[in-house]
């Protein structure tokens, strides 16, 4: 196996990967990912929070993603849905400062 | 095409520990078999950009076989997963043959036109590109979304980073044309 290494300063960047097929930093997807937040926030209001999972699932995705099932997020939803997006980026945030703070 | 190491594409695979050698022999079998199948794929579809995907669904057929039979070892397994690789081959290739063309490109309009509808679409067109997705990777794509890194979803998911990577390589792909059309189309 060909180990590939890359020099990126970016600040997101992976720089070892044991697949060469895949890129060497996820910069790009980080941008893609933050593209489709924006496209949800400005598209898909939903004041009323139809078919919204309850807040404490999404904060258990944060803070545990492996206990939380598709069922529970009644599936591809969050796409679909400026309020969970705008929750769980908050959630995101409050972990990353919590995290910073210990 | 360079190749996948076998605990890439035998990331799904879970068993109990009595049932450790399904995993062990596959992995062995996936080495064997990759050559033949990347043939096969190629051979039959005009190229081999999906053997990946043959591959995996041959192993998830595989894994249920297996499962419901005595330990076997490398040799059989290997037999078994190439006639599952070519029997998935040439399913693909029947399912290819029945798409109908309807119509001509003379018949599409001149250039885009900008349809009123165009949030239902996008909707609609995400559900139906992820939803044909496995379901670990509808839910690493959402763990992305939620600025989650790779290395913190495989770890969710129980796998490896390379593993999940692939495995959601072809969705973002899909989601990125998609979005690249959005902003030609805005």
């Amino acid at each position: 196996m060909i180990v590939a290494l890359s020099c990126s300063s970016r600040k997101d960047a992976v720089t070892v990967t044991e697949h060469p097929s895949i890129p060497l930093d996820n910069e790009d997807d980080s941008l893609l990912f933050e593209k489709l937040q924006e496209h949800v926030l400005a598209h898909y209001p939903n004041p009323e929070r139809k078919g919204c999972p309850d807040p404490s699932v999404l904060k258990n995705l944060i803070e545990n993603p492996s206990d939380v099932t598709l069922a529970q997020l009644n599936d591809l939803h969050i796409f679909k849905c400026a309020e969970c997006t705008r929750l769980l980026m908050e959630l995101r945030e409050k972990k990353k400062h919590t995290q910073a703070s210990e | 095409m360079r190749l996948p190491t076998p605990a890439d594409l035998c990331w799904n695979v879970k068993c109990s520990p009595d049932q450790e050698w399904i995993e062990r022999t596959l992995r062995i079998a996936v080495e064997n078999v990759w050559p033949r199948a990347l043939e096969a794929a190629h051979s039959r579809n005009g190229h081999g950009s999906h053997v990946v995907e043959i591959v995996e669904s041959a192993i998830e057929h595989a894994v249920c076989r297996l499962k419901t039979g005595d330990p076997l070892g490398p040799e059989p397994v290997t037999q078994l997963l190439q006639r599952l690789v070519l029997e998935e081959v040439r399913r693909r290739r029947r399912a290819n043959s029945r798409m109908v063309f309807v119509g001509s490109s003379e018949e599409l309009p001149p250039k885009p036109v900008r349809n009123p509808q165009i949030q239902i679409d996008c909707a609609l067109d995400l559900e139906i590109i992820l939803q044909g997705e496995h379901p670990d990777v509808r839910l690493a794509l959402l763990l992305r979304y939620s600025r989650f890194r790779w290395s913190e979803i495989a770890a969710a998911l129980g796998t490896t980073e390379a593993a999940v990577r692939i495995r959601c390589k072809r969705a973002i792909e899909r989601i990125r044309e998609k979005q690249e059309g959005e902003q030609h189309e805005s």
